[in-house]
């Protein structure tokens, strides 16, 4: 491990002198450097600086007193860091949220020790609960999700029923888990798609049946972060205009050029991965969207789209 | 070995602050702190740096008039109950799981404090074979997105202080001013449960809305009891403000079961044999309802009231009508 500088160095001494100092027999060199995440030589620089540290006027009463033996730490301390400093709000919410997280995913135990140790942290923090931050990582009807996730950790092929919703179109592919993860509100799965013969990510919500076959895979290492929204290089691209009142459009999907366009529009370029999906945004803007450009297979996509709803309503 | 000098010095600078029993002047820090180099100047500069340093760490460094001096005088403190983390004892295996849960989840854009508040609640412990919390070690299993304004929210809710911000809604911007009880992350976004005193009662903020900074008053600036606030003001045709109309929406059973999620169980009206659906949906912004009526395409169609349903085939029938022309 590199040199620590002054901060990392004072963060780990203010957490470790406290911590060691309660232990009564003190703790072994390899305990300390495992807890506090510092190589024993690192450690041994902070003691030989602790060793001096204390208050006027520097009287053995009043320094913080630390005995080396062997492989062992033992302080004694003078009425001073006793205890470690408190959680800045941000790392008190970090770490609330993400144990909140974690105990709202199906099949958590309620009464398990992240729960105690949320409990326990929240009344440390002040608050009567860890209610105090509620999360939902995304809708989840069955038991699909907990399937997914031992498929995943088993590397075992599954077979999913599944609605796409871009496609607009319903299937059963056959799928490499390659992790579940949840993304933006939503549980997603990531995977080998041996139906399309690529990289696909499937929302969770969207499947109505799973099996697990018995098929295993390997798990490629080292994925980044799950990208949700993919477009292909050889996806078709269409250009539209947007009114002011659609610019909200540039944050919600991905745009891959922004222009501007005569009469305070914008001109902006889309990647479409499947004609429903142009669909429903055209739908869904209307007069406040135009086509500029588009080829010839998407062409007058939202005007078809229009008659085929208008024909439902008997128009 | 200025490395160590730097150490040992914010330390005794903490250890005589925390001692003190009354604010100690810059003098007395000079003459009583050993590691300052000598001669006025030398010691200011250094001496600012070095309160920066602890208050970047979240060390509560306060100065203040000393009491009973004349002419006032400046003194430094640091108050031990500010200072010092209330042992929460925590066992070893939940310790572990709460090692496991920031593994697994990455909070906000936050990156590297995740460590730092173990080591201070008695570092890092190796989760044994199960924490019973339904995730494989080492996977990352959720992403939050990051805000402004939840940590100043979090701090209000355990401060109970109560917090003023802009806050964008139909009407245009308003300044709000709530006693903030709950965070909550659900859809993919944050909102604020918390009493908002103009409207007096319990109200959901989303709080991408939030404009600006979020302001707060001093802790133990309201005392409850916690409101109650009303379910579902987060799906975008609920916004609007005035009364809401009741729409029926029939949904083809491909897409029933993902319309069902949206709309909630509640406003399920019937359901066919073979699975087609009829939701009854209070609607008070009728184009946010219009726009999620037609992300079914031809799925789905508005059977109530009239005049809604007119709207969506004036509305089709532009769209249609300009590809014509």
């Amino acid at each position: 491990m590199s040199p620590l500088n002054a901060q990392d160095r004072l963060r780990r001494m203010l957490a470790i002198v406290p911590w060691v100092a309660a232990q009564p027999d003190g703790a072994t060199i390899e305990e300390i450097c495992r807890r506090f995440e510092l190589d024993a030589e690192q450690l041994q620089a902070c003691l030989d600086t602790v060793f001096m540290v204390g208050v006027h006027p520097y009287t053995p009463d009043a320094l913080v007193d630390v005995l080396v033996d062997h492989d062992r730490v033992q302080i004694r301390l003078p009425d001073f860091f006793t205890r470690p400093l408190r959680l800045t709000p941000a790392q008190a919410f970090a770490l609330l949220a993400a144990g909140r997280s974690l105990q709202s995913v199906p099949g958590a135990d309620p009464q398990g020790p992240l729960a105690r140790g949320l409990a326990k942290l929240a009344e440390a923090l002040g608050a009567d609960t860890s209610e105090v931050v509620e999360v939902d990582l995304g809708e989840v009807s069955g038991d699909a999700l907990a399937v997914l996730q031992r498929a995943t950790a088993q590397g075992r092929t599954v077979e999913i029923d599944y609605y796409s919703y871009g496609r607009d179109a319903q299937g059963v592919r056959r799928v490499d888990p390659w992790r579940v993860q949840a993304e933006q509100g939503r549980w997603y799965l990531e995977g080998y798609c041996h139906s399309s013969d690529a990289v696909r990510v499937f929302r969770v919500d969207r499947i109505r049946r799973v099996s697990v076959l018995d098929e295993v895979f390997e798990r490629p290492q080292g994925a980044g972060p799950l990208e949700v929204f993919r477009p292909e290089p050889t996806d078709p691209r269409v250009v539209l205009d947007l009114a002011p009142s659609a610019a909200w459009v540039v944050g919600q999907y991905p745009v891959e050029a922004v222009a501007e366009a005569p009469g305070g529009r914008l001109r902006v370029t889309l990647a479409v991965a499947a004609r429903p999906w142009l669909e429903r945004l055209l739908l869904r803007l209307g007069p406040d969207a135009s086509v500029v450009d588009a080829p010839d297979e998407l062409a007058g996509a939202g005007a078809d789209a229009a008659r085929r709803v208008l024909a439902r309503y008997g128009e | 070995m200025a490395q160590s000098d730097k150490l040992e010095r914010l330390m005794n600078l903490t250890a005589a602050l925390l001692d003190a029993d009354r604010p100690l002047t810059a003098d007395d820090i000079a003459e009583r702190v050993t590691g300052y180099a000598e001669g006025k100047e030398a010691f200011r500069r250094t001496f600012e740096r070095d309160k920066d340093e602890l208050r970047q760490l979240g060390v509560p460094l306060v100065m203040e008039v000393i009491a009973g001096s004349y002419p006032p005088e400046h003194g430094y403190r640091i108050d031990r109950a500010d200072y010092e983390l209330p042992d929460p004892g925590l066992a070893p295996d939940e310790l572990a799981a709460l090692r496991l849960a920031l593994q697994a989840v990455r909070v906000g854009e936050q990156t590297g404090d995740g460590s730092e508040a173990l080591w201070k609640l008695g570092g890092v412990v190796d989760p044994g074979d199960d924490v019973g919390v339904g995730a494989p070690p080492g996977d990352a299993v959720a992403s939050l997105p990051p805000d402004p304004s939840l940590v100043p929210l979090f701090s209000a809710v355990l401060e109970r202080r109560v917090a003023r911000f802009a806050y964008a809604s139909a009407g245009g911007d308003a300044e709000r001013v709530v006693e903030p009880w709950r965070l909550e992350y659900r859809r993919g976004r944050w909102y604020l449960t918390a009493y908002d005193h103009d409207r007096g009662e319990g109200r959901n903020f989303r709080l991408d809305r939030i404009r600006g900074e979020v302001a707060l008053d001093a802790p133990g600036t309201f005392e409850g009891p916690e409101p109650t606030a009303p379910e579902g003001l987060d799906q975008p045709w609920t916004y609007g403000e005035g009364e809401a109309v009741t729409a029926v929406l029939r949904v083809d059973n491909e897409q029933a079961r993902w319309a069902r999620e949206q709309l909630g169980d509640d406003s399920v009206l019937s359901t066919e044999p073979d699975g087609a659906t009829t939701f009854a949906v209070p609607v008070t912004s009728w184009p946010a309802f219009r726009s999620f009526v037609l992300s079914f395409l031809d799925h789905a169609e508005v059977l109530e009231p009239a005049e809604l349903r007119a709207d969506v085939v004036a509305w089709l029938s532009r769209i249609a009508g300009e590809a014509v022309r």
